[in-house]
């Protein structure tokens, strides 16, 4: 049913018109719009990855909470969703502190397994929580003044996610200088780079351990106050950004910035693409094959060094 | 002991057998599963307010009256968490466990077309107030009814009406959700427009968990269409008009079913909804006078509105009418068997507040008469059919 | 504790006769079933046992061979496919639609297997989930065939005797037999020795001789074609069938959550976690409106945190430790 009908000009006939290069420049543009959300998304995910050997299937969750806590704040007190990271992210890194600490830090060395279902259970409780608190409608975030869109020679730029993308990467700038400078950061990376020297050097582990699930908790909870403004809210999205932030991780390789950095923009400017030459029903699925493709070839991601085992 | 005393033993056993039984016989019972948490939470709400509305009323009344006696009404509900086989497990278990009498199907076409096969095994009618594709009807069953009018009705209202509201509209663009429903929708409208001379200049589908669609749209843009179509549920629909805003995609004409007609639409986009064309089944400004316990339109606005302190819109309405005509069978057949109730209800029109219901030979509702509308200045306006029209079309652009 | 998953399958071994007797009552009761339960209890009856073919395959490659596999729903919607477009196309008759489906789903097993079974950890976790989603994918945009999110809707079926309930309880009553017969055959042979030698060393395995590629893709075909065949009887069943139910992603995760919650390194653990599990699912979710997969989240944590053997080990280890 979906063979072109009678007027519907073929693909390879739009590629050949004026406006392809727009089109191809448009995507682009949506592309790495799409793409620095996608790196806020997986950000955190990729740490507690990378550092703890835990696959947090909470991620998705945390987003959708912070995008909660944003939504609440600007409809109850009016403040900008763009201003919410201010105090989500202490609010999640609290969170994701304890949660280390009273319950993941019993497991953390357990085989994959045992991390994987612990986590999934966790956001049962996590998810079911937030669908009964705030029930599963879709929520958005209206502002009275809407952002202007801008028009650079017939390429649309929505001014919302050029800002929300900025403030992706400050935060994901923020992150990098956290880890590369700070005393705590050092500490982090040490454990990630060989966790028994680091004990040696007299470096408490599970402290680092919950720390870590805090910051990567925290940098959840802020990209979902970023996506807040972007895509509407409910608890049933939480899947949806799970599911992307695993596909960036797994494409950019594990462990490092540059890693989601790389596959969140790769992914962002593949789907963009894909919904052009493949048609938007089989978007998801270029996006996996490419994920595919490239596991295939080259096992530890865009960026890797090595595997995590 | 005679012969003639034991006969009179029995028949008074009997008796007191018969009148025993009747307080268990006092309540004709109706599962319902329903998508009470996950996605499709909110719907099964819509569908809950529904029901109780009309047996509250029923029970007020003194319950439904069945040849000289009265049954109250009582729904036995369970959640099937939006997932499609939970949904067929709980209404085999409502009918053999729970042994009700009558089921109402759970939301949605795909949903219902599923646990349709169960209560056509039990010959237990079952009536669905949400299911509007012709795909969920067409399979030959006897006990399957649906009080919304087909998608290709709804397809056909919405053509002949732009062909006079919007005669310079030419090229449609068709951008539907991979789903039962949307698609049967889209698919409909793709027919009825290239049979009324129409382009179709775009016709694509977008995956089930889509959040960003922005690379569809700006491909959509590029092919110059002035009458843009989409389909999807509510939630898809805001992303996708907000999507639409930001990236300028737009036309004279913006349709997008079926989630407008809901007020969580207006709720969740603010300025952005207007413009918005759409149609739906059942609409709260529409005036009926009927021979149900609502009496007309009206009175059931305002009992709704009482009860619930918000409008209703069609799915509720068609939830409530679904239990109307269901009580109207009964009533004209005298008695609950399923199977004299299924022949009252396929072959009976009804008269309801939703409007007059008539099951065609399929089992889905044959009449028609869509109010379609426009979003203006955040609020739904009807511009057509012309017995309640409010206003008229506003081209975009 | 993974360690210990498959060990013990020949420990332990119990007098002979005794065995025999358990094991023809056990039998003769699970036949005689379907003449003492309704349809409700049937169709529960019927889910316990394709629960347990469920986490028996997922042992083979998760327990047997200790790949995290998250893979199970892409073979149980694939199967559930393959024999509803069969069916529904009317090639074929309902009986040969398990075996098709199983047959299907071990050839694309083996040639996926390849590729993805060179992944370790978490890797191949995420790899065998993505492989459910790519599937779905493919069952959504491949309308010609599929019907895409409009599902499909099986022809119903005219059982030869007995009720339509009757034919698929028994058709999955053999079907969780035959799992259970590969398994324990598995187990004690040398394909069983070679599985666990990889768990415990794959670099060793591979030293002392043990082809580890081969028997890897060996193992997560087992566990892609039983749950093909359980997904096409399934469909049968449901009598409709879409992507978002036959590809649910909790599909994969209920397989080891079972496993883990009957006990690993038992035989009939799994099959005790698939009760308990079915019995859970029932009763919570009915009573618990609001909160049920909340509830479900919490019987997990509490299962990893404070039994992580399973329950037939932890109360084995309570009563030892009274002894």
């Amino acid at each position: 049913m979906a063979e072109p009908s009678d007027g519907l000009r073929p693909r390879f006939l739009l590629w050949l018109s004026v406006r392809f290069m727009t089109l191809l420049l448009q995507n682009l543009v949506n592309g790495l719009l799409l793409g620095g959300l996608y790196v806020c998304i997986a950000i955190g995910f990729s740490l507690i990855w990378g550092v703890l050997n835990i696959i947090n299937l909470l991620h998705g969750s945390i987003i959708v909470l912070g995008s909660y806590i944003a939504y609440y704040a600007f409809t109850m007190f009016g403040i900008s969703p763009f201003l919410a990271p201010l105090f989500v992210i202490p609010m999640m890194f609290a969170f994701g502190y304890g949660l280390q600490l009273a319950v993941l830090n019993r497991v953390v060395d357990k085989p994959v397994l045992i991390t994987l279902t612990l986590t999934f259970g966790l956001d049962l409780i996590l998810n079911n929580f937030m669908l009964a608190a705030f029930t599963a409608n879709f929520r958005r975030v209206v502002f009275k003044d809407p952002f202007e869109t801008l028009d650079l020679y017939g390429v649309i730029i929505p001014v919302d996610r050029v800002v929300a993308m900025a403030l992706a990467l400050v935060l994901t700038l923020a992150f990098y200088l956290l880890l590369n400078s700070s005393r705590i950061g050092r500490a982090i990376v040490a454990v990630r780079n060989d966790r028994d020297a680091a004990v040696l050097m007299g470096v408490n582990v599970k402290q680092i351990y919950a720390v870590t699930f805090g910051v990567g908790a925290a940098f959840a909870g802020a990209a979902g106050c970023l996506l807040s403004v972007v895509f509407p809210i409910s608890p049933m999205s939480s899947g949806l950004y799970l599911g992307k932030a695993f596909v960036i991780c797994v494409l950019g390789g594990l462990g490092s910035i540059g890693g989601a950095l790389i596959g969140g923009l790769a992914l962002g400017v593949i789907e963009s693409m894909g919904v052009m030459l493949a048609g938007p029903e089989h978007s998801v699925l270029t996006g996996f094959l490419v994920l595919l493709a490239v596991l295939a070839i080259k096992p530890t991601g865009l960026a890797g060094k090595r595997g995590y085992e | 002991m005679t012969k003639m005393t034991r006969l009179l033993l029995a028949a008074t056993l009997g008796a007191a057998w018969v009148a025993l039984q009747q307080p268990a016989l006092a309540q004709i019972k109706i599962g319902a599963p329903l998508p009470l948490t996950g996605a499709l939470a909110p719907e099964g709400l819509k569908q809950r307010e529904g029901y109780d509305l009309w047996a509250e009323e029923v029970n007020k009344a003194g319950g439904i009256k069945v040849g000289n006696a009265r049954q109250k009404v009582e729904f036995v509900y369970y959640d099937y968490q939006s997932g499609t086989p939970r949904a067929v497990q709980l209404t085999e278990k409502l009918i053999s466990e729970d042994k009700v009498n009558f089921i109402f199907a759970p939301f949605g076409s795909g949903a219902t077309k599923a646990t349709s096969n169960v209560s056509e095994k039990y010959k237990i009618p079952n009536i669905s107030s949400t299911g509007s594709s012709e795909q969920v009807y067409d399979q030959g069953f006897k006990y399957l009814f649906g009080t919304l009018n087909s998608n290709a009705v709804v397809s056909k209202a919405l053509i002949a009406y732009l062909k006079g509201a919007a005669p310079t509209v030419k090229k449609v663009a068709i951008y539907s959700r991979n789903d039962l429903f949307p698609l049967a929708l889209a698919t409909s409208l793709d027919e009825a427009a290239k049979a009324n001379g129409y382009t179709i200049v775009y016709f694509e589908k977008y995956p089930l968990n889509a959040a960003d669609h922005s690379a569809a749209l700006s491909d959509l843009r590029a092919r110059g269409a002035d009458w843009i179509y989409v389909t999807g549920y509510t939630d898809d629909l805001i992303r996708i008009r907000k999507q639409m805003v930001d990236l300028k995609v737009t036309a004279p004409v913006v349709t997008m079913l079926a989630g407008p007609a809901y007020p969580d639409f207006v709720d969740g986009l603010g300025d952005v909804a207007n413009g918005v064309t759409s149609v739906t089944w059942w609409h709260p400004e529409l005036r009926f006078k009927s021979s149900d316990i609502f009496a007309n339109t009206e009175n059931y606005v305002k009992l709704f509105q009482a009860k619930y302190n918000k409008l209703p819109d069609y799915a509720q309405a068609s939830s409530s009418a679904a239990g109307i005509v269901l009580q109207m069978a009964i009533e004209k057949a005298g008695s609950i068997d399923p199977e004299k109730v299924r022949d009252v209800l396929a072959s009976t029109e009804f008269d309801t507040f939703y409007g007059p219901i008539k099951f065609g030979p399929t089992g889905q509702n044959v009449t028609a008469d869509n109010p379609i509308f426009q979003i203006q200045d955040k609020k739904i306006v009807i511009t057509a059919p012309e017995g309640v029209k409010r206003g008229t079309l506003q081209l975009l652009k | 504790m993974l360690a210990s998953l498959a060990a013990s399958f020949p420990a332990r071994p119990l007098p002979r006769i005794g065995v025999g007797v358990l094991i023809a009552v056990a039998l003769g009761l699970l036949i005689a079933l379907p003449l003492g339960l309704d349809n409700y209890y049937m169709r529960l009856a019927t889910t316990v046992l394709m629960y347990c073919v469920l986490a028996w395959s997922w042992n083979f490659i998760g327990g047997f061979v200790g790949y995290p596999s998250f893979g199970i729903a892409a073979f149980f919607g694939f199967g559930a496919y393959a024999g509803a477009i069969l069916l529904s196309a009317k090639i074929i008759p309902f009986w040969l639609s398990p075996i098709l489906a199983a047959a299907g789903c071990f050839a694309v097993a083996v040639v996926i297997g390849m590729p993805i079974l060179r992944l370790r950890g978490h890797y191949f976790a995420v790899a065998s989930l993505g492989l459910g989603e790519v599937f779905r994918e493919l069952a959504m945009s491949w309308t010609a065939l599929t019907g895409g999110g409009m599902g499909i809707n099986l022809p119903p079926m005219r059982p030869a005797f007995g009720t339509e309930a009757q034919t698929f309880y028994y058709a999955m009553l053999i079907l969780a037999l035959v799992t259970l017969g590969t398994t324990i055959v598995v187990a004690r042979s040398r394909l069983g020795v070679a599985f666990r030698c990889i768990r415990q060393n794959e670099e060793a395995a591979n030293m002392i001789g043990i082809d580890a590629t081969r028997s890897k893709i060996i193992a997560f075909a087992f566990s892609a074609a039983l749950p093909g065949a359980a997904g096409a009887i399934y469909a049968s069943w449901v009598g409709y069938i879409d992507p978002s139910d036959v590809f649910d992603i909790l599909n994969s995760v209920k397989a080891p959550v079972m496993v883990l919650l009957g006990g690993t390194g038992t035989i009939f653990g799994p099959a005790i976690g698939a009760l308990i599990y079915l019995v859970f699912e029932e009763f919570v979710t009915h009573h618990l409106l609001q909160f049920h997969a909340g509830m479900l989240g919490i019987i997990i944590v509490a299962l990893v945190l404070f039994m992580p053997h399973g329950l037939l080990e932890t109360l084995r280890r309570r009563k030892q430790g009274q002894a």
